[in-house]
């Protein structure tokens, strides 16, 4: 990454969210963006609140951090919680382009995004395992042809990123998070920030970090007296 | 899966899931479903089913599968929380038409009010969470230990409440807002010497050491006296301060409430104070126990518990274990089946009654939820969000027995929007129609109070007495202490507009649990359901109760053990994850020196800035799990994780200091 000084950098964060069938990979792609690795597949969900990353943008000096949320499997029966969809500012719907069904479910989910996540969330249809090209069944016209739609459903507010990507071979991973990076709201969010409001970046301020306190609390305790 | 036993020590997560040789259950394609809520549950077996997704059975969910139980979480509805869940406008609206056509079993009496039309009351539903339940958390609490501890606390977030106003002589009295250290609690005001000292003692003997002789002497001897007798005989205190003692810092409901029960639940609060900052309690954003039950369900899915909605329990034979669905799928339930009593299936309901209604009392909590056009930032401390109301014993027109408590909170909190607040009221009151006038009653007072507050002249009725400047805060605007002072004249006032209201729900809701919460934490198989045998059912499902009226997360936790030791026949690994990755997932920060500027923003305030989070000028105030990265502070965040996890001295500690009041009654008593 590029060499920047620490006091011009700037910096945002983003929550995003996975959604897509079961099985279509969407952790593969979290994890070759993350840990660049493939085989270990769930593994790491085990314990993790989120995963994080962040990505750099030299050309505006800007670091973004992703806080990654995996379903889980909550997906599975439909039934995630509105906590899941809260404050994301970003969503990755993915399928699986050797799977027409998947592609109809991604068309699900996002109609359920739409309907529960905050205006204006980015959103990415994302095929995956492009590396088996030759089992393909959704071919990238017909995802144009849906997009289009969207569209002009949409007034053209809320354009789709789309891509295909294989979390195997890594192929095109880095370049999804790299668009939804650029199409997330970043300087809002900054200036936002610098005034000290809130303004859509993963979480609000305001609140209090239990753990942080719980420590202050522990080293407190010694010089305490009542 | 073999039984437990407490000998048998079960192989940490860890050791059962070594993390390179782990090998991911394969998920088969649904292919040629198009609606993916109407799958079968996809599994032939599971070691527990828990029905309902409210706070104690979510908490239950998540230990058990840490634990690498197998669960099956399913609720009839079609959201999370059950119970406890909270709820948009347009839910509660169903909700209580359900609650009155007796599909809702413990409710009852549900009204739902939503004045003028659409185009005078314009409202998005989608914008307000409102709890069926609403609970505060203490600053120094199990559940606030556990949320650490599990982790769960990343996906939540928190925010302080400080403001407890108090009710009495047809008055609001505000007392403990910029207090800054426990004794300003009660010196803060303009007392007499005489009371000062009367109440530093009192103060002193409070925050004693439990296993101090005199002290245990003192409450052992008073174990049967009224806390207003014991504080009057014993410490010289007058009516103001002890309503202050009883009925606001320690949130008793009678004046019956017998000494050590008041003692430990006035401590509760005073050894909350200054864990986090100047404030004794903390609500959750966007909802209470509904979002800490998300919170819990979402770490059970993470641990492996599959979770599916809009699913009844139709039938299950305690022979062949086969549980039986709506939805035609048929599982085999290994070992338990746990119940919460408003997901209760048809062909169990019979059994349940039996066993309620031959030895357990119900006692009955009546609700009335008020959504308002105003902010109630009066009522709030600067910066925060939230405050409570009591109406103490006999403070209201309606001679109330029983306090009635109200949380507030606007806009700030994410309950609702801008500019509106709800306030939740409740009481234990048993007769329903006296309930229903002490809670409309109150409503009265604050309505009348607030609309005075803002449509007489402030200036008029302040002087500078009023105002304090607090030199804790670099900015030199006064702050308004005492904004309730016009609350004198609340007599005479005749308000010149009315309250804008959004929408008022009431209900009654029944729990099994003692308001004092004595049939928690001394539960035996004669006053608590979750310990009874239910006939016929070889031993293998368990009643859960309904949420306690206690304001507080008290007892819920205790609850949630005595659940889990009937399944596993011990609570002693209840939570002891060792979360392997927690370095990995932390540390991933690929150029985290370019953004240690925004970080050491955010993290040097320390508990500063915590109540100054305004003025901090990143977003490295969020919350929780949220971290801002640099490398060194991912690295304090992860080893302060470990500290709450693996250290088990310090968990104890934690655990003695805090007291659930219960626990504390045990002691006394000894």
């Amino acid at each position: 990454m590029a060499e920047v000084s620490p006091t011009t950098n700037r910096f945002a964060q983003f929550k995003l969210v996975l959604l897509g069938e079961s099985a279509v990979g969407k952790s593969s792609i979290v994890h070759r963006f993350v840990k660049n690795t493939f085989d270990d597949l769930r593994e790491s969900t085990i314990g993790a609140a989120f995963l994080t990353q962040t990505i750099t943008f030299p050309e505006t000096n800007t670091t973004i951090k992703f806080e990654i949320w995996d379903t889980a499997g909550q997906e599975r029966y439909k039934s995630l919680a509105p906590m899941y969809y809260r404050n994301a500012n970003a969503a990755l719907c993915v399928y699986d382009i050797t799977s027409r069904s998947s592609f109809n479910k991604a068309q699900d989910w996002i109609k359920e995004l739409k309907r529960q996540a905050p205006e204006g969330i980015v959103i990415a249809l994302v095929g995956n395992k492009s590396d088996l090209a030759e089992d393909r069944q959704v071919e990238a016209d017909e995802v144009e042809e849906y997009i289009q739609q969207q569209t002009s459903e949409e007034d053209g507010n809320s354009r789709i990123i789309t891509s295909e990507c294989s979390a195997k071979s890594g192929e095109g991973v880095l370049e999804i998070f790299n668009s939804i990076g650029r199409a997330l709201p970043v300087e809002e969010v900054i200036n936002a920030s610098s005034r000290g409001r809130s303004a859509g970046g993963a979480r609000q301020q305001g609140g209090i970090d239990l753990a942080r306190a719980r420590r202050q609390q522990a080293a407190a305790a010694n010089s305490s007296c009542c | 899966m073999p039984p437990f036993s407490r000998v048998e020590r079960r192989e940490s997560m860890a050791e059962r899931r070594p993390s390179m040789s782990y090998t991911p259950p394969v998920i088969p394609h649904l292919e040629g479903l198009e609606k993916p809520q109407q799958n079968h549950i996809d599994l032939d077996q599971a070691d527990v089913l828990i029905l309902g997704t409210g706070l104690i059975e979510s908490m239950l969910a998540a230990a058990l599968s840490w634990q690498g139980v197998q669960v099956l979480h399913i609720d009839n509805k079609s959201y999370y929380g059950d119970a406890t869940s909270t709820l948009t406008i347009d839910q509660l609206k169903k909700w209580c038409i359900d609650v009155n056509q007796g599909k809702l079993p413990n409710f009852q009496d549900a009204q739902i009010y939503i004045p003028g039309g659409k185009s005078t009351n314009k409202f998005k539903s989608k914008d307000y969470g409102i709890d069926l339940t609403p609970k505060i958390m203490f600053c120094k609490s199990d559940l606030l230990s556990l949320l650490i501890k599990s982790r769960v606390y990343k996906y939540l977030e928190f925010q302080s409440l400080s403001n407890f106003h108090v009710f009495e002589n047809d008055d609001f009295n505000q007392k403990i807002t910029n207090s800054t250290s426990k004794e300003d609690i009660f010196t803060d005001k303009s007392l007499s010497l005489i009371t000062k000292r009367n109440l530093m003692k009192f103060l002193k003997f409070i925050l004693t050491d439990n296993k101090d002789s005199d002290k245990k002497r003192l409450i052992f001897e008073n174990s049967k006296t009224n806390i207003i007798d014991f504080l009057t005989n014993n410490f010289n205190l007058e009516s103001p301060q002890i309503n202050e003692l009883v009925y606001s810092i320690g949130l008793c409901i009678k004046p019956t409430t017998k000494t050590p029960e008041a003692v430990a639940k006035i401590k509760r609060f005073l050894v909350s104070f200054d864990v986090y900052g100047n404030f004794p309690v903390m609500v959750s954003k966007y909802g209470g126990p509904g979002e800490i039950s998300q919170g819990f369900c979402r770490s059970a899915a993470v641990a492996g518990t599959t979770y599916k909605l809009n699913t009844n329990l139709i039938d299950y034979d305690p022979n062949s274990k086969i549980a039986s669905f709506n939805d035609g799928s048929k599982v085999k339930i290994n070992e338990k089946i746990i119940i919460s009593p408003t997901q209760l299936p048809k062909f169990l309901q019979s059994s349940y009654n039996q066993l309620v209604d031959n030895s357990l009392p119900t006692y009955n909590i009546t609700r009335l939820i008020t959504v308002v056009r105003r902010d109630c930032k009066e009522w709030m401390s600067n910066q925060e969000s939230s405050a409570i109301v009591v109406f103490p014993p006999l403070s209201l027109p309606t001679q109330n027995n029983q306090s009635v408590q109200v949380i507030i909170q606007n806009g700030g909190t994410g309950v609702c929007p801008n500019g509106q607040s709800i306030w939740f009221s409740h009481t234990s009151e048993p007769d329903l129609n006296r309930a229903k006038a002490d809670l409309e009653s109150a409503f009265e007072k604050m309505e009348a109070s607030l609309l005075r507050e803002s449509s007489s002249n402030l200036e008029n009725g302040l002087d500078e007495q009023d105002f304090r400047l607090n030199p804790n805060r670099l900015s030199s605007t006064p702050i308004l202490v005492n904004s309730f002072k016009l609350g004198e004249q609340l007599q005479n006032f005749v308000p010149k507009e009315k309250l804008e209201i959004v929408c008022k729900v009431g209900y009654v809701q029944k729990t099994l649990i003692n308001p004092d919460l004595t049939n928690v934490f001394q539960a035996t198989e004669s006053n608590n359901i979750i310990l009874k045998s239910i006939p016929d059912s070889n031993n293998n499902i368990i009643f859960t109760n309904m949420l306690s009226s206690e304001l507080s997360y008290d007892g819920i936790i205790t609850e949630t053990k005595l659940i889990y030791s009937k399944i596993t026949g011990s609570d002693e690994d209840f939570f002891d994850v060792d979360f392997e990755d927690e370095e990995e997932f932390d540390n991933n920060n690929g150029d985290s020196s370019a953004i240690d500027d925004s970080s050491s923003t955010g993290t040097n305030g320390g508990a500063s800035a915590i109540t100054q989070s305004k003025s901090t000028t990143s977003i490295g105030g969020i919350v929780g799990g949220g971290v801002v990265a640099g490398d060194e502070n991912v690295i304090e965040d992860s080893s302060e994780d470990d500290m709450a996890i693996d250290d088990d001295d310090e968990d104890h500690d934690v655990n003695d200091n805090h007291e659930p009041f219960g626990t504390d009654v045990d002691n006394m008593e000894l």
